[in-house]
């Protein structure tokens, strides 16, 4: 345990000094290219320029499965109104919002392993000290991850690393868009994701059955959902074709993370 | 009581340090008035106002609340100019007056989708990381902290006529108008220009009802 503090004194000095110069190379970046001086706008829909691009970058995907896809996307749009909404809601009036968070912070803590192999396998070694030491913390003085120990008084910040974004991370593309029942969506790469996070799930290792399984994942969406719930009716019900929005909106957010 | 406040005095002094350690990589942000960060985050702060504001939480100033902010974004937005990139290479085929009635129909569909999620709010903070400038261009980098978590929501904006004018947001890395293209793209292939307004006007009717 002293060696992963060590690490993370030396990684957080280190951090310090990169973060340092990478915002300085972004300012030149800025400064160089400012050159191009874009035109005044008129009112005709033009291809814009490269920092535009820059921000607008997310591809579309490809979704050669798309039938089923959509199919699927119904399936779970009515599972969410018909079961897990109800469900969700009910639960949300017999426990406070502390609890809920509580629970969120106990399965997120379970997650650590994942995401500290993760940031190590892209080689972020400050990432993964950080997220050993918050799995420490938080799971002894944070009593089994169920408070935020490390966070709240440390200020270390979890990361969001999982394998798709390793995969991500070497190159690979998303390969093509999938909407799994239940899981939601996902694509090609995220989904072999899935399998490589599975395995760095604690659960694994207690060689449960696959109803405790089912069940933990149940609740932990339960939990979940009635920590955000509206956010889902909102966003589909302002989209105009709801598969589309959320396909794109599920693209843009993992190749977001992955740049990170 | 003395043995133990020698022992709590350096637990403070322990404690600053770290503090001082942990807190010392934030740089601070000479800012003027007419930065774009300034603008934005002064538009925030007074919709934040409003939102707090407890004489406009009745039911009775429900409508008043919902005005008073519209009032703010529509200042904050160029919606013209959002209409336009989320119609793409559509947007050049139109007609004036067919420009002019989508860029509201566009604007009652944004306002819908935040407005319901202004509806949530309690008491969340908005925290303004960092911006950058390029000409008449900018990026704004804020944060939400809704409880535990930190939500990261960027700005682009436009200069225009000495004001800087929102033109898209990213929400988690999830851009609205590049969301609402290829949402929109997906219906005009089918259904052309036509069958989106249309689609459009049936989506504000419904949530009309619904109020």
């Amino acid at each position: 345990m002293a060696v992963f503090f060590l690490l993370l004194t030396v990684t957080h000095a280190w951090s310090g000094g990169t973060a340092d110069q990478s915002s300085d190379a972004q300012t030149d970046v800025t400064l160089a290219t400012g050159e191009a001086v874009s035109d005044a706008e008129d009112d005709t829909w033009t291809e814009e320029d490269n920092w535009d691009d820059e921000w607008d970058e997310g591809d579309t995907i490809a979704d050669p499965l798309e039938p089923i896809n959509r199919f699927f996307f119904h399936f779970n749009d009515k599972l969410y109104y018909w079961v897990l909404k109800p469900v969700s809601r009910g639960y949300s009036a017999i426990t406070p919002e502390d609890v809920r968070i509580v629970v969120r912070n106990f399965f997120d803590n379970l997650r650590t392993p994942t995401r500290a192999v993760n940031s190590l396998l892209q080689g972020q070694v400050r990432d993964s000290s950080v997220e050993v030491t918050r799995f420490i913390l938080n799971s002894t003085v944070g009593i089994f991850g169920l408070g935020d120990f490390a966070k709240d008084v440390l200020d270390l910040r979890s990361t969001k690393e999982d394998t798709g974004q390793t995969l991500g991370h070497y190159g690979a593309g998303g390969g093509f868009y999938i909407c799994w029942p239940f899981l939601g969506p996902s694509n090609l790469r995220d989904s072999l994701g899935l399998v490589g996070d599975a395995y760095l799930h604690p659960l694994i290792f207690l060689d449960s059955d696959w109803e405790v399984v089912v069940g933990l994942w149940t609740f932990e969406k339960v939990n979940y959902t009635a920590l955000t719930l509206g956010d889902y009716e909102l966003f589909t019900e302002t989209a105009l074709d709801p598969y589309t929005a959320v396909k794109d909106a599920y693209n843009q957010y993992r190749n977001g993370l992955i740049k990170e | 009581m003395g043995k133990y406040s020698k022992q709590l005095s350096l637990i403070s002094v322990f404690l600053l340090m770290v503090w001082m350690l942990l807190s010392g990589g934030e740089r601070a942000l000479a800012l003027s008035e007419n930065d774009p960060l300034v603008q934005v985050q002064k538009s925030v702060d007074e919709i934040l106002v409003i939102l707090q504001s407890e004489e406009l939480q009745t039911p009775e100033k429900k409508d008043e609340r919902k005005q008073r902010i519209l009032t703010v974004v529509n200042r904050m937005f160029d919606f013209r100019g959002m209409a336009r990139s989320s119609l793409g290479q559509n947007w050049n085929s139109l007609t004036t007056e067919e420009r002019d009635s989508f860029v509201s129909l566009f604007a009652s569909l944004i306002e819908q989708r935040y407005i319901g999620k202004i509806d949530a709010y309690s008491n969340q903070k908005v925290i303004y990381k960092d911006q950058r400038v390029r000409n008449n261009k900018a990026r704004v980098y804020t944060a939400i902290i809704d409880r535990d978590l930190e939500i990261p929501i960027d700005y682009s904006l436009q200069m225009s006529q000495g004001k800087w004018l929102i033109k898209d947001l990213k929400i988690e890395n999830v851009s609205l108008i590049a969301n609402y293209r290829r949402d929109f793209n997906s219906i005009i292939r089918k259904e052309q220009f036509a069958g989106l307004v249309e689609k459009i006007t049936e989506q504000l009717e419904k949530s009309e009802m619904q109020n």
